[in-house]
């Protein structure tokens, strides 16, 4: 029971905030508007799988917001190009993994710090993207949007999609092997390094999913929408790491699970429309999230100082 | 010399005496030293690859054209300070009459800009000023006042003067932004009193926020009958939204952005309007400024000009103001590719 409270203190605050609106604002649960809603989570919801596994291992990446703007203008060209769906997803994906292999071979190999590392880039990409595309909108053809399917039919298998592979990372990290060694290298690599496991190829296999996972967040928002705007990632990496800290992911690695993060996204992206329900001025937005993030952290803070003494 | 080289050097002569003329005639005539020759205007664009500028452009050789003089259109293939700065460096050893620039680096242009000056070079700024002492004047595509007003009376139009809109901007800090919505407001107040701005979200300039903030305000606000998305990114947001509400002209879509993004939204008729200036206008407004500038008939004081086509222009101390911004529809979107 201990071991899941933070995910059980996320989901009753996202159940208490959910509950408020029923009463105060029922319109908030009208079915286009909530599908429509939840199906532009999905991106943000595939970074955050990626992103708790690179906080897991004790690492950050604060470049994936660049990476999904550049993953989305290749996945745009090439569509735009007339190349089938599965080309842009492949391209999407590889110029993704690319760009996550390039962070972990610096952090891993050259023990250079995430946070640096990932500014680095972050900056690096965001640049050549400006450069490239000058903030260009990219005209989709017919057939993108919703995989060329109805409305709901596109957002039903986004959301399907993005849970099963939730389902399927949250279970391959807590169950196998191969995830259980994220969180040994995140709580001690050298503990790590002694028992067998290979911090280093661990620490980039996590960057390197990451960029995967980016280059695919980038299609899915693609898909939604008859254009690309390659401002589409600006701030992205926030919205992650908020998601995954606020649902109990330690920055301090080792510890956390994907279900955290899974209802922390979901509370902090419940925030922004709840104030448009209850009619509260836009101007409050960021202060509340910022709030919710810094109380998600003073509460890590507090569980770290109990379970030290 | 052989017969055959002589009749060419014969037909030379005249050519030559001239061109000696010319030059002997220069100090002299130094009160209209270019009236004999095509005065050259060299045309600097943020960057040359823009459809933006493209459009610029287009209007720029339309009015060369007309007033027969030479053009020099030149930019950075990607918007870049520096390069601007090194092509007004070369257009000054090449030695043109005028400068016509959209300033990338309001400062940092002004150096060189300056230096032109010193030579004899005149300055014109268009669509982004420099300081105001590195240059004439500037070619104003709209002022804050001309945008709110034109945004809420289209709201009002669309809206038949009565009922809910909300405003989707790009930051709620962003001066220029801020600037049009006073003056939105202040034409709401004093021209529609059936109409109310019920919120104003932050987009943070990307579309798919502006998406998520117009599907909650339409399922929030249920008898919302119009959004101003009064940064580019936005209109195709909030149209999308619309769009997927399936609330196409239910709620009205009016917004300040280029047609390109919008073509589609327009002629499915999720947005009925988009607001911008006319591009080609400026590029041939910015010309015959530069033009007048460049023979000395327009000097600072002067209240207006006469700009071919376009009749005669107000000018506000040293901007000279395009005028009213033009509304593309779905009727006339298709004229327009930036």
């Amino acid at each position: 029971m201990k071991r899941y409270s933070r995910e059980l203190t996320v989901a009753i605050a996202l159940s208490a905030l959910l509950v408020w609106l029923a009463i105060f604002a029922p319109h908030f649960f009208q079915p286009q508007p909530l599908l429509a809603r939840l199906t532009a989570q999905v991106p943000v919801l595939v970074l955050t799988i990626g992103m708790s596994v690179v906080i897991i291992s004790r690492q950050i990446d604060i470049s994936v917001g660049s990476q999904f703007g550049v993953c989305a203008v290749v996945a745009g060209l090439t569509s735009a190009a007339g190349a089938p769906l599965s080309l842009a997803l492949i391209a999407a994906t590889l110029t993704g993994t690319a760009m996550g292999a390039l962070n972990g071979f610096l952090v891993a190999w050259l023990g250079l710090p995430s946070i640096v590392v990932s500014l680095a880039t972050m900056v690096t990409w965001a640049e050549v993207l400006r450069l490239f595309q000058q903030g260009r909108f990219i005209n989709l053809p017919a057939g993108v949007q919703w995989f060329g399917f109805s409305q709901f039919v596109g957002q039903a298998s986004l959301l399907f999609f993005a849970l099963g592979l939730l389902g399927a990372m949250a279970y391959f990290l807590k169950n196998r092997t191969g995830g259980r060694h994220f969180y040994a290298v995140g709580s001690d690599s050298e503990a790590a390094r002694l028992a067998g496991i290979n911090p280093k190829g661990v620490t980039m296999l996590s960057f390197v999913l990451m960029g995967t996972l980016t280059g695919l967040a980038a299609f899915c928002n693609m898909v939604q929408s008859p254009q690309v705007d390659p401002k589409c990632g600006v701030g992205l990496e926030m919205k992650a790491i908020a998601a995954a800290v606020v649902g109990g992911i330690a920055v301090t690695g080792g510890r956390g699970g994907l279900w955290g993060a899974f209802f922390g996204l979901l509370l902090l992206a419940t925030i922004n429309p709840a104030l448009t329900y209850m009619h509260i001025d836009a101007y409050w937005e960021k202060a509340i999230q910022g709030l919710v993030i810094l109380l998600a952290v003073i509460a890590d803070g507090l569980r770290t100082k109990r379970s030290a003494a | 010399m052989k017969r055959s080289q002589f009749i060419p050097a014969l037909l030379a002569l005249p050519f030559t005496l001239l061109m000696s003329c010319e030059k002997s005639s220069a100090p002299v005539g130094a009160d209209h030293p270019k009236a004999a020759k095509k005065l050259t205007i060299a045309f600097l664009p943020k960057s040359k690859g823009n459809s933006y500028f493209i459009a610029c452009e287009k209007g720029a050789r339309e009015a060369v054209q007309e007033l027969g003089a030479e053009l020099l259109f030149d930019g950075p293939t990607n918007t870049d300070p520096a390069k601007q700065n090194e092509i007004v460096e070369n257009w000054m050893t090449l030695g043109v009459d005028v400068i016509a620039v959209a300033c990338e680096n309001r400062e940092g242009i002004a150096g060189p800009l300056k230096r032109a000056q010193e030579k004899g070079i005149k300055i014109v700024t268009f669509d982004s000023d420099t300081t105001p002492d590195a240059r004439s004047f500037f070619v104003n595509q709209a002022t804050p006042q001309g945008i709110g007003e034109a945004l809420m009376d289209e709201a009002a139009r669309l809206c038949a003067e009565e009922g809910e809109f909300a405003i989707i901007t790009a930051t709620l800090t962003a001066a220029n932004m801020n600037e049009w919505r006073k003056f939105i407001e202040a034409r709401l107040a004093e021209r529609y009193p059936k109409m109310k701005l019920i919120d104003t979200k932050p987009c943070d300039d990307q579309k798919d926020k502006a998406q998520a903030e117009t599907t909650n305000l339409i399922s929030a606000n249920p008898n919302l009958k119009c959004i101003m998305a009064i940064c580019s990114p936005a209109v195709p947001g909030a149209a999308e939204a619309v769009k997927q509400a399936g609330k196409a002209g239910i709620v009205k879509v009016v917004g300040l952005g280029l047609p390109s993004e919008n073509k589609a939204y327009l002629k499915d008729g999720v947005t009925q309007s988009v607001i911008l200036w006319r591009v080609a206008d400026l590029g041939y407004l910015t010309i015959q400024a530069a033009y007048a500038v460049g023979t000395g008939a327009l000097e600072v004081g002067s209240k207006s000009i006469h700009a071919g086509k376009l009749g005669e222009i107000q000018i506000d101390g040293t901007s000279i103001i395009l005028g009213k911004p033009f509304v593309f529809t779905k009727d006339n979107v298709d004229q327009f590719d930036f």
